[in-house]
């Protein structure tokens, strides 16, 4: 599928009783299949209800949110369940494993949702793992892992059913420098090796350093969207 | 095989937590099992009742007060033939225990010579009959209780009336009864205590009630009304009822066992919905941002609520096997059965019981995870991820 992104004069706006809070206003963006993209604001500036409204798991007040041929804000929840299952791969600051399953066993839960037989779980498992450095950590759970750990066996998570779209909430929030140059450098491979659109919220300037493309978002709106001077640096680095 | 896998670990995942709603189904699943068994024992024993074709003549004011044992030959006179009804047999309540021995026992004097042609149903020899009519201290003991004693045939007991005459008295134990109906009740000859009576200077003539014994159901019908119009506007007069409506009324009155068992039954469950419902809860709070991750995934609202509810019905229903299967090995397979409970005799606990606990364990189970699974299914990821940051 062609995972073109584009977004045309979206709003948001959500309710406290009679109040109206407006989150994003009139906001036109378009990503390209295979972009970096990474989006920074002040806290309250829109950034993750955007990446949000891009992983379908929120529609907008008013505008449109096009992810390749698929129209988000035509659809009902139960359509944007099953295209989530098949497009998007959603990684969080806090992980968001659960606790009692193994790396393995947390990695193969999205692939559930499809038609597949446990040979081929296992062996997309396997590879996703690999992908991510963990192979020899598959049957550890959570607490027997380390941060930086439990965050990639996340992004294993995220990829093993293929999606077009990795959408990454401060994926390096909870990390130290270290750790979080190692997860960063993972998605950057992610998005040059295999091709994925990957959409990165951070509040951390070093961390979208890693992106090819910034998007600044300020109260809703956005203010600056450029093309990452550092990436090349970065790039090299790696 | 994850699927299952996730629903059993998330079980273990708090294994005290487990544990303990485990128990809180578990133990009120049994007390119903058990409830339920002794109510089931007890309409056993008013349906026995009801097949004995036996009418039960009380003092109309109160069972308490005593009837004159002249009574006895006006109702008899009612059939002399004896056709329809059969015998007449006057009884007197003296309770007793034994030296040194805090148990009670329930004694009753008989009038000895209508005694077997009326209780049929106790089955004796005609070798213990014989020895009943010759022997004034001749004491039929019931089984259970002789064996809870240690008596055989042929042993000399003294028991001690809790009533008048209050002087030990002294029987030989002729039977143990073991084919009849009632294994607790010990049965002594009505004249031998009148005769303790007599010496003591105690009011004789006296009898706590009649049993009727009659031909058919349509002689049951016929006495209760016959027997009461004899002694109506008397001195003495009488309430007859055929000994199922007797049974079930003193059953009543004294502790109204099926219906306050029932009501703790009831309220048991309850107690174990709310246990369950507790921990589902709980259980739910504590992953909140696990079901928000499982819907972004893409798992639907339907999967979580179903997993939800998958969870707290194996949870309650292994409770509920625990609480049911347990009372039903223990009384129905070792030697718990034995043991025998007043009026019932022996605790029987039907498969039928254990399928209606298991029954309410699986409600208990869907009830307890209605709110919880609701709560999760119309979580709103957004939300909730908001909620955690």
């Amino acid at each position: 599928m062609n995972a073109d992104i584009e977004l045309r004069d979206v709003y948001k706006v959500y309710r406290k009783g009679r109040i109206e809070i407006p989150v994003l206003e009139g906001l036109n963006l378009q990503i390209t299949e295979g972009e970096f993209v990474a989006m920074m604001g002040p806290s309250g500036s829109g950034k993750s209800t955007l990446l949000h409204l891009m992983g379908g798991l929120d529609v907008p007040t008013a505008g449109s949110v096009r992810i390749g041929d698929a129209r988000l804000e035509t659809m009902n929840e139960q359509e944007l369940t099953a295209w989530r299952s098949r497009h998007v791969g959603f990684i969080f600051q806090l992980y968001h494993l659960v606790p009692v399953l193994t790396a393995a066993e947390n990695v193969e839960l999205p692939l559930l949702l499809f038609h597949m037989s446990a040979s081929e779980r296992k062996e997309r498992v396997a590879t996703a793992l690999e992908v991510v450095g963990l192979a020899d950590r598959m049957d550890h759970r959570p607490n027997q892992l380390s941060g930086g750990q439990e965050q990639r066996v996340a992004i294993a998570r995220a990829i093993v059913t293929d999606p077009d779209v990795i959408l990454a909430d401060e994926p390096t929030g909870d990390l130290d420098a270290k750790t979080s140059l190692e997860i960063l450098n993972l998605l950057n491979l992610l998005n040059t090796e295999f091709g994925k659109t990957i959409l990165m919220v951070t509040h951390d300037p070093k961390a979208a350093a890693h992106a090819k493309r910034v998007l600044h978002l300020n109260k809703g709106v956005l203010e600056r969207d450029e093309m990452n001077g550092l990436f090349e640096a970065t790039e090299a680095s790696i | 095989m994850l699927r299952l896998t996730y629903l059993y670990r998330n079980l273990t995942r708090n294994r005290l937590r487990t544990g303990l709603t485990l128990a809180a189904v578990a133990l009120p699943i049994m007390i119903y099992v058990l409830s339920m068994a002794v109510v089931d024992g007890v309409e056993r024993f008013l349906e026995n009742s009801a097949k004995q074709l036996r009418l039960a003549v009380t003092q109309k004011a109160s069972i308490v007060n005593p009837l004159p044992a002249g009574h006895r030959p006006k109702i008899e006179a009612l059939d002399p033939t004896r056709t329809r009804l059969i015998s007449v047999c006057g009884l007197r309540w003296i309770g007793g225990k034994i030296e040194r021995d805090p148990r009670p026992l329930s004694t009753l004097g008989v009038d000895h010579d209508t005694f077997a042609a009326t209780f049929p149903d106790y089955r004796l020899t005609p070798e213990e009959l014989d020895v009943w009519a010759r022997d004034r201290r001749a004491l039929i003991a019931g089984r259970a209780t002789a064996r809870q004693f240690g008596w055989k045939v042929g042993d000399r007991v003294t028991i001690h009336p809790s009533v008048p005459p209050y002087i030990p008295m002294e029987f030989n134990i002729i039977s143990t009864a073991e084919d009849a109906e009632d294994p607790i009740t010990l049965i002594c000859r009505l004249d031998y205590i009148e005769e303790r009576l007599k010496e003591e200077g105690w009011a004789q003539g006296l009898v706590n009630f009649f049993f009727v014994k009659c031909a058919t159901k349509a002689d049951v019908d016929y006495y209760t009304v016959a027997i009461d119009e004899l002694f109506a506007g008397s001195t003495h007069e009488t309430k007859t009822q055929d000994e199922k409506a007797f049974m079930n009324e003193f059953i009543t009155q004294q502790f109204d066992l099926p219906r306050n068992l029932t009501i703790l039954a009831g309220v048991t469950v309850f107690v174990a919905v709310m246990a369950a419902a507790n921990t589902m809860s709980m259980n739910f709070r504590d992953r909140t941002s696990e079901i928000a991750t499982l819907k972004s995934m893409g798992f639907s609202s339907r999967f979580v609520f179903t997993q939800i509810q998958a969870e707290s019905l194996l949870l309650c229903t292994i409770g509920g096997l625990i609480g049911a299967l347990g009372p039903y090995i223990a009384f129905m397979h070792t030697r718990l059965g034995n043991l025998t409970v007043p009026l019932i005799q022996h605790l029987e606990i039907s498969p039928t019981v254990v399928l209606e606990a298991l029954a309410i364990s699986v409600l208990i189970g869907i009830i307890a995870a209605v709110w919880p699974s609701w709560l999760a299914m119309r979580m709103k990821v957004v939300t909730a991820l908001r909620s955690l940051e």
